[in-house]
């Protein structure tokens, strides 16, 4: 099954270690959409699908909590699972994301597997096929 | 409280450069950023702001030859597709990450709040301020940390 993933960080080489993450843990032939903040991805949301949020916390305009509470607000987004991956780790801060609504919280620095052991537990296991990123230059058939 | 912060930025540093750039680093002396070689005009720097049971900021200043290689290993793209703007990026998202990671492994009644990363003007820092150098693979790399 191939899921659409919204990706949250003011950090554009962080969307793309995410990115390069989320490929590796199998679901690479996901719909990957960015937003560099809250506020831009509530706006991309309102005319895409999506299956799961990846959020940074700290971020201009509109922070990762915000937007989590902005999102659970919303009747059309209020189901979608939330990750938060941020390097604030304190467990005040992660007792806020969990009581706004997220479902799952990895701390900076991380390895793949915490990324993917994550979303396996909200998504499922990724299929073989969604390994395959049909936009990867790499794949020459 | 200051020490403590420090001993923690280094170990944070140490696990940030291997997890996320695969480079590891080794801790030497504390230098001007002359006596470092890195107030070339090629040195690039940024400064993360804290608050909290102590408040202060964080500069790191690192030659853009050595953040070249930081971004390749970080986003897995060959440097020829690299922008300036995943320099910077990588450099902010690196500072950010050791300083998260050191403050919230420092014990604290009030929790450590950080600000987001930004660039900084070298110029703008005193010339005697001393910073701890970090060597990794042929480079330098200079972390000065300031509390209030």
């Amino acid at each position: 099954m191939l899921y659409s993933i919204m990706i949250v960080d003011d950090s554009l080489p962080m969307r793309a270690v995410i990115k390069r993450t989320l490929k590796a843990a199998g679901y690479g032939g996901s719909h990957l959409l960015e937003a560099a903040n809250g506020e831009e991805a509530l706006a991309l949301m309102k005319n895409s699908w999506v299956d799961l949020v990846i959020t940074d916390y700290n971020m201009p305009v509109m922070d990762g909590l915000a937007f989590v509470k902005a999102m659970k607000e919303q009747d059309l987004f209020q189901d979608i699972p939330v990750v938060v991956v941020s390097t604030e780790g304190s467990q005040s801060r992660i007792d806020e994301f969990m009581t706004a609504g997220a479902a799952g919280y990895v701390t900076k620095p991380f390895t793949a597997e915490a990324i993917r052991d994550v979303i396996v537990t909200i998504l499922g296991e990724a299929d073989y096929e969604d390994t395959i990123d049909e936009s990867d230059d790499d794949f020459d058939f | 409280m200051k020490t403590q912060l420090m001993k923690a930025m280094m170990t944070s540093i140490s696990e940030v450069m291997e997890t996320m750039f695969f480079l590891p680093v080794a801790f030497g002396q504390t230098a001007a950023l002359s006596q470092a070689g890195l107030d070339a005009p090629d040195t690039m720097a940024c400064r993360l702001s804290f608050s909290g049971d102590i408040g202060g900021h964080v500069i790191l200043a690192a030659p853009e030859s050595l953040v070249l290689e930081m971004a390749e290993n970080f986003m897995g793209e060959p440097q020829d597709r690299l922008t300036q703007e995943h320099l910077t990026g990588t450099l902010k998202e690196m500072l950010n990450m050791v300083c998260g990671n050191a403050l919230r492994s420092t014990p604290a009644e009030t929790p450590f709040e950080l600000g987001i990363p930004d660039i900084a003007d070298l110029s703008e820092i005193a010339p005697d301020s001393r910073f701890h150098l970090i060597e990794t693979d042929g480079a330098t790399l200079g972390m000065l940390l300031h509390t209030d």
